[in-house]
């Protein structure tokens, strides 16, 4: 059995280590937060304020993604996106779901969902501008 | 309505069952683990008066800005599918689009400007009582410029998706 009070070196690596990651994930978690504040913002304005929504059809998002400044807008919104909604859903996943085999399931279930999200919409970002 | 459309709005309709079962899970919880009590109109009343339950307060915060940021993961998820139909079929994309017109769609859409609005200008403030180590006091105040705020620009928001229903 291990005791907190004189962990074993491996523990304590591993302890560090575990401060250092929550400690990444709180900062990552700020600056796609304060990125998407921007990114997300100017999203709306642009297909609901600038454009009305009715008119955001193929030939709207042919012309942006025609644009190499709104190409990068919609890669890093989807990257910061679907990070920061992650790293979220695991916090609330500590929070609710009971139980060590189930909250490693939900936690592998979670990072599979945003991946292959984030896979799927780089490849249709790809695909639309190449094509 | 062609089957697109329908395998559209039966999703949207899944994202809106997850969206609403996570909003139960997560105002039972609070009061199961956190000690919150019923939404009624005497926990807005604690909440409202001078001086205010601050803590009380500060924890709906959180709890709202945890379901909002699930309900635009939720959209989220589904948005980059339908925009990927972009990709596939240009003419499957814009018939599957045309919903976004509808007048249901659209108040769909101005429930998700509030979320968003309110889920980025709470956690602009949450960065700002960390970073200026603000009180509970002064951060609280804070909450109440983060919900004027939510409520002005997004009725302005609402004004400009619901416009063209009315005109």
């Amino acid at each position: 059995m291990s005791t907190t009070l004189n962990p074993r070196p491996a523990e304590a690596v591993a302890q560090t280590r575990r401060r250092h990651s929550r400690r990444t994930v709180y900062v990552m978690m700020r600056l796609t937060g304060v990125l998407l504040a921007v990114l997300v913002t100017g999203h709306l304005l642009v297909t609901h304020v600038v454009t009305d929504v009715a008119g955001t059809d193929a030939g709207f998002i042919a012309k942006r993604w025609g644009s190499a400044l709104w190409v990068t807008w919609d890669s890093l919104m989807l990257a910061a996106a679907l990070g920061h909604a992650c790293a979220g859903v695991w916090a609330a996943l500590d929070d609710y779901v009971r139980g060590a085999k189930l909250r490693r399931r939900s936690r592998v279930a979670l990072v599979a969902l945003t991946f292959a999200l984030f896979v799927f919409g780089a490849y249709v970002i790809a695909r639309a501008v190449y094509s | 309505m062609t089957l697109a459309q329908s395998i559209f709005l039966v999703a949207l309709s899944a994202v809106v069952v997850v969206i609403l079962g996570f909003t139960v899970l997560v105002v039972n919880s609070a009061r199961s683990s956190d000690g919150g009590g019923y939404i009624s109109t005497l926990l807005v009343r604690r909440m409202i008066r001078s001086p205010r339950e601050r803590a009380e307060v500060n924890r709906w915060a959180f709890y709202l800005h945890r379901i909002t940021g699930f309900m635009v993961f939720g959209f989220l998820a589904l948005h980059i599918v339908d925009v990927s139909l972009f990709s596939f079929s240009k003419s499957v994309y814009d018939n599957v689009h045309t919903l976004y017109g509808t007048p249901v769609l659209r108040v769909f859409e101005c429930g998700l400007v509030f979320a968003v609005l309110f889920h980025t200008l709470n956690g602009l403030r949450l960065l700002v009582v960390d970073l200026a180590d603000l009180s509970i006091t002064a951060s609280t105040k804070a909450l109440g410029i983060v919900a004027v705020l939510t409520a002005a620009l997004g009725t302005a928001g609402c004004g400009f998706i619901l416009a063209p229903v009315f005109s």
